[in-house]
């Protein structure tokens, strides 16, 4: 599998998860024409779109992706929040699974401040590989069983964002929305700390805050942590998913 | 010497000495009426009773820094626990003083003192209520109202008002929809997803009271928030939101994250759960995939 990132930031974003039966796209918060050019304008390809939340980051093209014959699958309280109906839209729910072609999806909840979040672990049938998707998450309720890769939020380190308010380039309202929205380095530790890492082969950071990250020290931090190859994503990149690189 | 005993020469004799500092150095001055040994006073013997949700003596399970910086907070800000101005709080390991709507009262007045009263109503459908704006603040010109009116079913409104000495006055105002909207926003949740406020619950059996005190601590919030942080007095009161919120995160999500293990089922149980899943039409979930597998942009094997 290969993960293209279109956008990563809360500017926008979109990740195209490719293998050779088919892509799944994961969120749709950038322009419609950046997704086409992404895909190598092969749509035919596409086996759906998933999305986590209402943000416009997450789903600004989503009328565009409907139009273009791409079903949509996402929670009852996004699709009532963006007022999205027609048949291509599909509303899952925490906890039943689905499939999309040769991935089985189960959504669970996330925690952010919008109605009905979810979170996402995906299997690609045709090897058995296990990703976990979760971002704009302040926490993740549950812990996962043999995960091959992660691609989760990290959005902030605690202390930065301290430093930041502390020198008044951050108002204090803004900490306290993010505290209860995004993932921070300290968390999301806790949570590979909380899970079993033995079969995990990468670990891709999402949504990295402007100016209250600080990335080598979330790649440096993690990979103590976890003794796992750790990636940033940015915008362009593409990341080989691979259970066996050599 | 008791456990007890080393706590209190920890926490509240330690917080005396630094409020005695404070004022020795003139960033404190208390009101007259206001004695800070006697406030300590309650607060030890309130903290002596108080427990965390499982019960525990909070004086065991919190740490002694939280303790005293929780004393310290309910002092500078010249609050009484036995006015019900502040209640202690355990957010697991951490002790928070948390301020009350009358405590909110007290600290408006103390960052502005230009503030003489503060008070508010409720406005109840069929009242006659007016209000003008002067420079964009809301100024409540008329409110008159019938007992008759006075019906928890038919708050259309409430409004708290700050009385200046100069005789100015501002109000804040809030229709019940503004503040069923906060109300929803809290941690207790009053409001069921049809927008009523749920039987039975405190904001049920309360309701004008509670609109009250939801629109008091906004009004006050517009002040305490708005004050700089020159004085000591603002340094705390505008800590006191900012940690209660940072301690309740840290606890929400030592309570529920990294809880039970979830997983993808066999894929022969994958039908039968989709089943479930609620689609806005009769479709199949499965889609083909393309019967020629789609190129991919690099050389590699792909997977």
């Amino acid at each position: 599998m290969k993960l293209k990132i279109l956008g990563s930031s809360s500017s926008g974003n979109c990740y195209l998860l490719q293998t050779p039966t088919g892509t799944l796209i994961l969120e749709c918060g950038v322009r419609f024409k950046d997704i086409q050019k992404g895909l190598c304008f092969d749509l035919a390809s596409v086996q759906g779109c998933i999305i986590t939340h209402e943000h416009q980051d997450h789903c600004k093209c989503v009328e565009d992706i409907m139009k273009a014959g791409i079903d949509v699958y996402t929670s009852n309280g996004t699709a009532k929040a963006l007022g999205l109906s027609g048949h291509r839209l599909f509303t899952v729910c925490t906890g039943s699974q689905f499939t999309l072609g040769d991935f089985i999806v189960l959504p669970f909840t996330a925690e952010h401040d919008c109605s009905e979040p979810l979170g996402f672990l995906i299997k690609y049938k045709s090897t058995g590989e296990k990703l976990l998707f979760a971002t704009d998450t302040y926490y993740i309720r549950h812990r996962f069983a043999s995960l091959n890769y992660i691609l989760v939020e990290c959005n902030y380190c605690k202390d930065s964002l301290d430093a930041n308010i502390d020198a008044g380039y951050i108002p204090q309202g803004m900490k306290n929305r993010l505290l209860r929205s995004h993932f921070s380095l300290e968390h999301v530790k806790e949570f590979l700390a909380a899970n079993d890492m033995s079969s995990v082969h990468k670990i891709v950071l999402l949504h990295l805050s402007d100016s209250n990250s600080d990335s080598e020290r979330m790649v440096r931090e993690i990979s103590e942590l976890t003794h796992k190859e750790v990636e940033i994503a940015d915008v362009g990149m593409t990341i080989k998913l691979e259970l066996c690189p050599f | 010497m008791s456990n007890a005993l080393t706590i209190k020469k920890e926490t509240v004799d330690f917080v005396a000495e630094r409020v005695k500092f404070f004022q020795g150095s003139g960033e404190l001055v208390f009101p007259t009426n206001y004695i800070p040994e006697n406030a300590l006073k309650s607060a030890w013997l309130i903290m002596q009773e108080t427990t965390n949700r499982d019960g525990k003596p909070v004086l065991e399970s919190c740490t002694k820094d939280s303790i005293a910086n929780s004393l310290l907070s309910m002092v500078v800000q010249g609050l009484n626990p036995d006015k019900k101005q502040c209640y202690f709080i355990a957010y697991g390991q951490k002790l928070l003083m948390q301020r009350s709507y009358f405590g909110s009262m007290v600290v408006a007045k103390s960052v502005n003192e230009d503030i003489e009263d503060i008070f508010g109503d409720v406005v109840y459908d069929g009242d006659d209520f007016e209000y003008s704006k002067v420079r964009g603040k809301n100024v409540v010109t008329r409110h008159t109202q019938k007992i008759e009116n006075v019906n928890k079913s038919k708050i259309i409104a409430a409004y708290a008002t700050l009385l200046y000495f100069s005789g100015k006055e501002e109000s804040t105002i809030m229709t019940f929809e503004q503040i069923k909207q906060a109300w929803k926003q809290s941690k207790m949740n009053p409001v069921n997803d049809s927008g009523q406020v749920k039987p039975g619950s405190t904001h049920d059996k309360f309701t004008a009271d509670m609109c009250l005190k939801t629109v008091i601590n906004k009004a006050c919030k517009m002040v305490i928030n708005g004050s700089d942080d020159r004085s000591i007095v603002s340094k705390f009161a505008n800590e006191t939101s900012d940690s209660v919120t940072e301690a309740s995160v840290e606890l929400e999500i030592s309570e529920n994250a990294n809880g039970d293990v979830i997983d993808i089922a066999p894929e022969f149980l994958t039908g039968e759960i989709n089943s479930d899943i609620v689609v806005d039409h009769q479709a199949t979930f499965t889609k083909q995939p393309p019967a020629i597998p789609a190129p991919l942009m690099d050389d590699g094997p792909g997977f």
